[in-house]
C-alpha cells in the first residue's frame, strides 16, 4: 500500500540525516549540519504525511481507525515521536550534537518496521479489546514519553563521550558536544518530560483496562515493566532532587532506564500476557 | 537532611525511614521483584505447568516465597508497606522546612540579591525616586504577591514573590501515591472479582469468587438474553454483545447491553463481556436407516433426554448426552437404546464420522460404543445439534476505584505544579540621584533558572516602560 511504501522510504531519509549528522561531527563542518537538519525535517514532514495517509486509507477501507493499533503501527509512531522532540530540541538549543546519537534510534524503529520479516503491515480491523477511545490518548502518551526516554538515553552517551575530552579541542567529535552542566540540565529535562508522559501512560492504560478487563491493575508484564521503567525513573529524579546526584551517576541510570523502556516495548513479547496484539 | 527536632533525629525508626536513600533502595527492589514476577508464571494454569518442572527442592523454595503468587505475597506487601511509611514520614520529617520557607518573607532591604548583578538589570530613568517607587509599588503589586516595601533615605527597595505553592507539589505527588495504595487497599477489602457462565435464555443470581472459587449470591437475577458475536471479512472478531435482563425480587427492571469496553453497572456491581461458548443446548437432529415398514431413512428432531419409539416398534431411544465439539471435529451425541427385550445398548454417533473414527486408536474404533450400527437393523446418522452460546461475564465490585482515580489527578496535578512551577522571588532596588533614579531587579529561584531569567528580562523591560512615560499610567 502506498503508505507503507512511504514510510518505508523515510527509513533512507533518516539514514541519511544519521549519516549528516555524523559528518558533521567528524569534519567539524557546518554544511552537513544543516543539511542533516534539512533532511531530518523533510523526513518527518513525509512521515507525517504516510502516517495521515494511512489513517485515511483505513476509513477508505471501512475499518477506520487510528493508525496506533499493533507493532508496525507503534514502531513508526515511535519513531516520529524521537524525531519531532529532537527537532524542537536542536531548534531550541541550536545545537545539532544530539542527532547523532538520536536519528539512528528513529532509523531504527522505522526499518524494524519496515524490514523485518515478521512484521504485519496491513491496516487490520480494530479487535473489539482496542475498540475504545482510550486507545489514542493511551499510544501518544506511552510513546512520546518513550521518546523522551530515548533522547535522555542519547544525551546520557554524550554525557560519558564528553568526559573524554581533556578540554584541548583537538578532538573535533568532542568538542562539539555541548558541555556537560548543559547535558545534564537537557537530560533532566527529558526524564522530567519522559516520566510525566509514561505516568499519563500508565494511568490511561488503567483506566482503558478498567473498562476492558475489569481491573485497572493485574500485573500483566508490560503493566509491570512500565512499573519498573517508572520506579527507575523516579529513582533517578530522586537522587537528583534529593540527593543531589548529577552527571556521571544519572547518565548510567538514564542508560538502565532506557533499557528497561526496551524491554517494557519489546521484550515483553517474549512473556505470556494480556498484550498480546502488540507483538505483531 | 532537615529534621524539625533533635528527638526525632535521634530515634533510630525515625532516621531509617525518613531516609532518602532507602527510598531508593525499596524503588529499585521493588523493580527487581518485579522482574522476577514477570519471568516466573503467576497463578493459573502457567504457574502450574511451570511448577511441575521444578526440581522439589526448588519447588519448595519457591513456594516458600510465595514466588507463584508474588504480589500478594507478605514480603512484597512489606516493601510496598515500607515505601509507603518511607513516603510518610519523609514527608511529615521535610514537611516543617518547606512550610517555614513557605511562610518566611525576606526583608526587602537585602543587598545580596544584588551582587554580581548583570549590566541589563540595571536601568536609569528620568524620574524622582519618591514617583518612582509609587509607580513600581503599585506596578508589582498588580503581579506579584506578599509585595513588601522599604524605604532608607533616597533608597526603595520591594520585595515580591510568585509560585510560593511548588514547594508543596512534591507532597502532593507523595500523598497521591498513598491515595492511590489506599484505593486499592479498599478494593481488595470491600471489593471482589467473580465470573460467571450464563447460556441464552437462562437466570442466575449466583456468580463465582475468583479466589477461593466460591459461590456468591448478587442479591438480584441477571438474564442473558441473547450473545452475539460479529466478524469482519478476514475473519477477525469484530464485537461481542451479551443483552442481559436484571431482576429484583422476579421482577424486570433494567434490560442493558455489555460489550467489550462497554461494561454495565448494576446496583454497584459492574459487569463485563470476558468471554463466551458454545453449548449443544438445543434438539438434536437424528438420521435413522434400515429399519421399521419401509426401511428408509427417516429424519426425527429430538430434545435430549426425551425418549421416541424406534421406527419398527422394537423398543425406545432417546439421546443421552450431547456434545457440541467433540475432539474439535465437530458435534456428537450418546444414543442409549432401551429394546423391548434384551439389554440397554448405547453408542456414539458423530456429525463428521469420516473425520473422527480415522483418528480413533484401533480397538477403540472397533468397540461397540462407537459403532453406529450396533443395534441392527438400524444405523443411526447425526445431523446436527442446535447449539446456544453462553455468555462469560466478569462480574465486580470495587469501591476504590474512585480513591484510585483520585489519586492519579492528584498524582498529575503535583507533577505539573513540581516541575513547571517555581518559587521565584524578586527584589527590586531603586536609587535615587539628582532627579533621576536608578533601578536594579535581581531575583532567586528553586529551580529553572533559566525561566527566571527570562521573567527578570522581561519585568525589567516592563519596568524600564512603566518609568518612562511621563505620567505614570
Amino acid at each position: 500500500m502506498l503508505n507503507t511504501i512511504i514510510l518505508s522510504y523515510v527509513t533512507f531519509i533518516y539514514f541519511a540525516a544519521f549519516m549528516c549528522y555524523l559528518l558533521m561531527m567528524v569534519m567539524g563542518k557546518d554544511l552537513p549540519g544543516r543539511v542533516a537538519t534539512w533532511l531530518s525535517a523533510g523526513g518527518l514532514l513525509i512521515h507525517s504525511a504516510g502516517i495521515t495517509l494511512r489513517w485515511v486509507t483505513s476509513h477508505r477501507l471501512g475499518i477506520g481507525h487510528a493508525p496506533f493499533s499493533n507493532l508496525y503501527e507503534s514502531l513508526i509512531f515511535f519513531g516520529w515521536a524521537i524525531m519531532l522532540l529532537y527537532l524542537i530540541m536542536e531548534w531550541r538549543t541550536r545545537n545539532r550534537s544530539l542527532g547523532a546519537f538520536v536519528t539512528p534510534l528513529a532509523f531504527l524503529a522505522m526499518a524494524y518496521a519496515s524490514y523485518a520479516p515478521d512484521i504485519n503491515d496491513r491496516i487490520q480491523p480494530l479487535i473489539p479489546a482496542l475498540k475504545s477511545n482510550w486507545l489514542i490518548a493511551h499510544v501518544i502518551t506511552c510513546f512520546f514519553g518513550y521518546a523522551a526516554f530515548g533522547l535522555s538515553f542519547g544525551l546520557s552517551i554524550m554525557y560519558l563521550l564528553k568526559r573524554l575530552d581533556r578540554g584541548e579541542g583537538k578532538n573535533i567529535f568532542l568538542r562539539l558536544i555541548p558541555g556537560k552542566g548543559i547535558l545534564d540540565e537537557l537530560n533532566y529535562q527529558m526524564v522530567v518530560i519522559g516520566f510525566l508522559m509514561l505516568t499519563l501512560g500508565i494511568i490511561t492504560g488503567a483506566v482503558w483496562a478498567h473498562s476492558a478487563w475489569g481491573s485497572y491493575w493485574s500485573w500483566d508484564p508490560k503493566e509491570t515493566w512500565s512499573l519498573i521503567t517508572w520506579f527507575i525513573y523516579a529513582s533517578v529524579l530522586h537522587s537528583r532532587l534529593v540527593r543531589g546526584w548529577q552527571g556521571k551517576k544519572i547518565a548510567i541510570l538514564c542508560f538502565i532506564g532506557f533499557s528497561c523502556v526496551l524491554f517494557t516495548y519489546f521484550g515483553v513479547n517474549y512473556l505470556p500476557g494480556l498484550h498480546s496484539y502488540a507483538k505483531s | 537532611m532537615t529534621s524539625s527536632g533533635s528527638q526525632k533525629k535521634a530515634n533510630p525508626f525515625w532516621r531509617f525511614f525518613s531516609s532518602v536513600k532507602l527510598t531508593i533502595v525499596l524503588l529499585i527492589l521493588l523493580a527487581a521483584a518485579s522482574i522476577l514476577g514477570t519471568v516466573i508464571p503467576q497463578q493459573g494454569q502457567g504457574a502450574v505447568d511451570f511448577a511441575k518442572r521444578l526440581d522439589p527442592a526448588w519447588f519448595r523454595f519457591f513456594e516458600f516465597l510465595d514466588l507463584f503468587d508474588m504480589y500478594h505475597s507478605l514480603w512484597f506487601r512489606v516493601l510496598l508497606t515500607g515505601l509507603s511509611l518511607n513516603l510518610v514520614i519523609c514527608s511529615i520529617d521535610r514537611f516543617p522546612g518547606a512550610w517555614r520557607r513557605f511562610r518566611a518573607v525576606p526583608k526587602p532591604d537585602r543587598n545580596r540579591p544584588f551582587a554580581d548583578l548583570p549590566a541589563d538589570r540595571t536601568f536609569v530613568v528620568r524620574t524622582d525616586a519618591a514617583d518612582a517607587a509609587g509607580r513600581v509599588g503599585r506596578f508589582l503589586r498588580s503581579r506579584l504577591k506578599r509585595v513588601r516595601e522599604k524605604t532608607s533615605g533616597d533608597r526603595h527597595f520591594f520585595y515580591g514573590e510568585k509560585g510560593a505553592f511548588s514547594l508543596f507539589g512534591v507532597y502532593l505527588v507523595h500523598l497521591s501515591v498513598l491515595v492511590i495504595l489506599c484505593g486499592g487497599l479498599v478494593g481488595s477489602f470491600f471489593g471482589f472479582e467473580a465470573y460467571v457462565n450464563i447460556s441464552e435464555g437462562e437466570k442466575t443470581g449466583t456468580v463465582v469468587l475468583r479466589k477461593g472459587m466460591k459461590p456468591l449470591k448478587l442479591g438480584f437475577e441477571v438474564r442473558c438474553d441473547r450473545f452475539r458475536v460479529s466478524f469482519y471479512d478476514d475473519g477477525a472478531p469484530k464485537e461481542y454483545r451479551s443483552d442481559l435482563t436484571f431482576f429484583v425480587n422476579g421482577e424486570a427492571v433494567a434490560e442493558r447491553s455489555v460489550r467489550v469496553n462497554h461494561p454495565v453497572h448494576f446496583r454497584g456491581i459492574t459487569f463485563y463481556q470476558a468471554s463466551y461458548g458454545k453449548i449443544p443446548g438445543g434438539k438434536a437432529r437424528i438420521g435413522i436407516s434400515g429399519g421399521g415398514p419401509d426401511q428408509g431413512t427417516k429424519t426425527v428432531e429430538i430434545t435430549p433426554g426425551e425418549a421416541l419409539s424406534l421406527p419398527g416398534g422394537e423398543g425406545k431411544f432417546l439421546v443421552a448426552d450431547a456434545k457440541g465439539d467433540f475432539m474439535g471435529m465437530g458435534a456428537a451425541a450418546r444414543i442409549l437404546i432401551r429394546p423391548e427385550q434384551g439389554k440397554e445398548i448405547h453408542f456414539w454417533i458423530f456429525e463428521h464420522p469420516e473425520k473422527i473414527l480415522p483418528r480413533l486408536p484401533g480397538p477403540m474404533a472397533k468397540s461397540p460404543v462407537f459403532n453406529a450400527s450396533a443395534f441392527p437393523p438400524y444405523t443411526f446418522y447425526l445431523k446436527g445439534l442446535e447449539s446456544a452460546y453462553y455468555t462469560g461475564l466478569q462480574v465486580n465490585r470495587d469501591p476504590g476505584v474512585p480513591i484510585v482515580w483520585t489519586g492519579c489527578f492528584l498524582m498529575i496535578a503535583g507533577f505539573f505544579i513540581t516541575f513547571f512551577t517555581s518559587h521565584r522571588r524578586i527584589w527590586i532596588r531603586l536609587q535615587g540621584t539628582e532627579g533621576k533614579t536608578v533601578v536594579s531587579v535581581a531575583g532567586s529561584a528553586g529551580k529553572n533558572p533559566v525561566g527566571l531569567e527570562r521573567e527578570l528580562a522581561k519585568l525589567t523591560a516592563d519596568l524600564k516602560a512603566l518609568l518612562s512615560r511621563p505620567d505614570g499610567s
